[in-house]
């Protein structure tokens, strides 16, 4: 063809390929923006940032459902953002500092590491934006009217009697047990961490950890870790996998070794699958928290402190909410109840 | 064809009118020659983008929004212009992200140690800056070698560089974070020129010199030479290897400056800070018109680029949509770009 004509098919390609996406982009807001809060009740809407970590780890999804449904019944809007894929400091400060931009009324934030973060908290405080914490903390409080986590302490106590309990541990013996993480930052992963080892110092001194690992919320590194690991320690007893990735990763990599049942696995997190599994003998034990109910205190929190004029009066500074342990002996009802509530 | 009436013809754009006297070939449409130069049309493009992300978010045409944008793009716009020196010679450089993070971490390490024993906060910095590219010209020269003497392609020898970086990053910090370094760092990265920040001022800077440096100095005519035909470089007397080897240096030193730049936004050397940049580094060079066969890049493509994709980001966030997404358009802006590099080659063989 001519050089015209060339150029001519090749700038209407170019035409349809820019229209093509922003066509998309656009079809993308329609489909995923939230929806805004109701209207027309006369009251005022408030805008909440919520920055998570990993946002397609269910645990942050459940916490999504929970803060958007109390979105939703408070009349403010929801804007809920964090890297698909993986929890850490270099992908969660940019989606911060652009929500931030947004000026909302408040965020809820569940930082990635305690020291990164601070600076965008107070950057936010300086602008009026109150901030929660969920999840995870930054390292100083002071900055935020409120800390909303499960019990990451007591939940890794939890772990460290279910862990002697399943290896079926006996003074004078002697047990090697790995540790799987997703961030050595993530002061949920810290304290969980530090609860399993006090335990097993004060009351089960025969169990070793003879290696940890992290993951960044990623379940392939994990799987890879722990697949490691069994070959590495042909004696293994029990894996604590210390969130909801890393038991996925586990209970792959268990199963694929055929050793259900002959290694323990006490895992953090109710994923829908992985509760299933506890029924197949793959898990032990699941450590349940309420990410759901932490979305909504968030939400809640929020939305108080600002109809009350920005006043902290009735607000807890720390919201702690208790861990659950499912296991074979957990009810169905339980069960169900506790499982991580997914998007329809 | 002088001489004769206008001819009226039809395009995808409306009617075209030919001047009397000018021969058909020598007269592209306005959109065939915005489309025929990568930057324009990127340039074009990012318009779009703004406008479109403006309509459904009036929020983002503020400064804040413009100084977020610009502090995401200033480590990207680093590595990417680094690695299209690279791409100009035909080879690829996968090691970038690695080499950002061990940088990072290095000199973070550097500083934390220099900071502990009270040194003032600017020279801690600035050492800190000398570390983390001298790491990164390390990296380079460590893939110039496995290239030239251990005869590696370009793929396979930056694949292993990126590997052992990612490790080595991991192992020396445990897996967390180094702190301790200069309390003023994080305030750097903060915009203070209207929605310009210290890294972002600096980035313009350095990619202008960069720029100048591959169109017009000696050093780039040898690379785009090298790209476009090893053999005959050799024959005309430039040392391909040397030449080579100095790419690749230069590739990790940018990726080493990029480090600083991270190291600055964290207020810490991460060991995952660059996991994944170098494919966004190298789809920036790839958007901004370049030839992975070597031979055809622009650094001001490459600029535009990387612009492309941290506003593409950041606006995706203020209206709203869910981040997986983000992943989905960037993959149809690449087999766009690729598409039309690919066309524009064939048209030049056929004209």
């Amino acid at each position: 063809m001519s050089n015209r004509t060339a150029s001519k098919t090749w700038a209407r390609r170019v035409v349809t390929v820019t229209s093509v996406a922003a066509l998309a982009a656009l079809g993308l807001t329609a489909c995923s923006s939230a929806t805004s809060g109701g209207t027309g009740s006369g009251k005022k809407s408030y805008t909440l940032g919520f920055v998570v970590g990993a946002s397609s780890d269910p645990f942050f999804q459940a916490m999504k459902v929970g803060a958007q449904k109390e979105a939703d019944k408070l009349g403010d809007k929801l804007i809920f953002q964090g890297n698909a894929t993986t929890y850490s400091p270099a992908t969660q400060i940019p989606i911060v500092n652009q929500v931030l931009a947004l000026n909302p009324d408040g965020l809820a934030l569940a930082p990635t590491d305690p020291t990164a973060l601070q600076s965008l908290v107070n950057t936010a405080n300086s602008k009026g934006i109150a901030v929660v914490n969920v999840d995870s903390q930054v390292s100083d409080l002071s900055k935020v009217i409120s800390f909303i986590t499960g019990d990451n302490n007591d939940g890794g106590e939890k772990a460290a009697d279910t862990m002697a309990k399943a290896i079926g541990y006996k003074d004078g013996g002697s047990y090697q047990v790995v540790v799987g993480l997703t961030s050595a930052t993530a002061s949920t992963n810290v304290a969980r961490l530090d609860g399993f080892k006090k335990q097993i110092a004060a009351k089960y001194p025969g169990i070793k950890i003879v290696a940890t690992g992290y993951s960044q919320s990623n379940s392939t590194t994990a799987n890879t870790n722990i697949n490691n690991w069994l070959t590495e320690f042909p004696k293994l007893n029990g894996i604590f996998a210390i969130d909801g990735t890393n038991a996925t990763g586990a209970a792959a990599a268990l199963q694929s070794k055929g050793l259900t049942g002959k290694v323990a696995l006490i895992g953090y997190d109710a994923y829908k699958t992985n509760v299933d599994l506890i029924g197949k003998g793959v898990f032990t034990a699941l450590i349940a928290q309420n990410p759901a109910q932490e979305g909504k205190d968030a939400v809640d929190t929020l939305d108080k402190y600002l109809r009350a004029g920005k006043k902290a009066t009735g607000i807890d500074k720390s919201v702690t909410l208790p861990n659950i342990v499912l296991s074979k002996d957990t009810s169905a009802a339980d069960l169900q109840k506790y499982t991580y509530v997914q998007n329809g | 064809m002088s001489g004769s009436s206008p001819v009226k013809t039809k395009s995808v754009n409306g009617v075209v009118d030919e001047p009397p006297g000018v021969p058909r070939e020598r007269r592209p449409s306005l959109p065939a020659r915005i489309a025929g130069n990568q930057a324009s049309l990127l340039v074009l493009v990012i318009i779009l983008l703004v406008v479109l992300f403006g309509v459904l978010n009036p929020i983002f045409f503020s400064l804040g929004v413009a100084g977020n944008i610009l502090v995401q793009w200033a480590p990207i716009a680093l590595i990417a212009v680094g690695e299209t020196f690279v791409i100009v010679t035909g080879g690829i450089d996968l090691s970038v992200g690695s080499t950002l993070t061990v940088s990072s971490v290095i000199a973070a390490f550097a500083m934390a140690g220099m900071t502990g024993a009270g040194w003032p906060d600017g020279l801690v910095l600035l050492i800190g800056t000398l570390v983390a590219i001298g790491i990164g010209a390390l990296v380079g020269t460590i893939n110039a070698l496995l290239i030239n003497f251990a005869k590696l392609v370009p793929f396979v020898a930056s694949l292993a560089t990126l590997g052992a970086g990612a490790g080595v990053a991991v192992v020396l910090t445990g897996g967390g974070p180094v702190a301790g370094g200069p309390p003023s760092a994080q305030g750097l990265a903060v915009p203070w020129l209207g929605p310009l920040s210290w890294p972002a001022i600096i980035v313009i800077v350095v990619v202008v010199i960069a720029g100048l440096f591959l169109h017009k100095a000696r050093f780039g005519r040898y690379t785009f030479a090298i790209g476009g035909n090893a053999f005959a470089a050799t024959a005309s007397g430039i040392s391909v290897r040397k030449h080579v080897a100095k790419v690749y240096i230069l590739s990790g030193m940018f990726a080493g400056a990029a480090g600083m730049v991270l190291y600055l936004q964290l207020g810490s050397g991460s060991p995952s800070a660059g996991y994944g940049e170098e494919l966004i580094a190298i789809a920036a060079v790839v958007i901004g018109g370049a030839s992975l066969a070597g031979g055809a890049a622009n650094i001001g493509g490459t600029i535009l680029g990387a612009l492309l994709l941290s506003t593409l980001t950041s606006g995706l966030i203020i209206i709203n949509v869910d981040a997986n997404w983000n992943q989905i358009v960037v993959a149809i802006l690449i087999a766009a770009a690729a598409s039309l590099q690919a066309l524009r080659g064939i048209h030049r063989r056929k004209s």
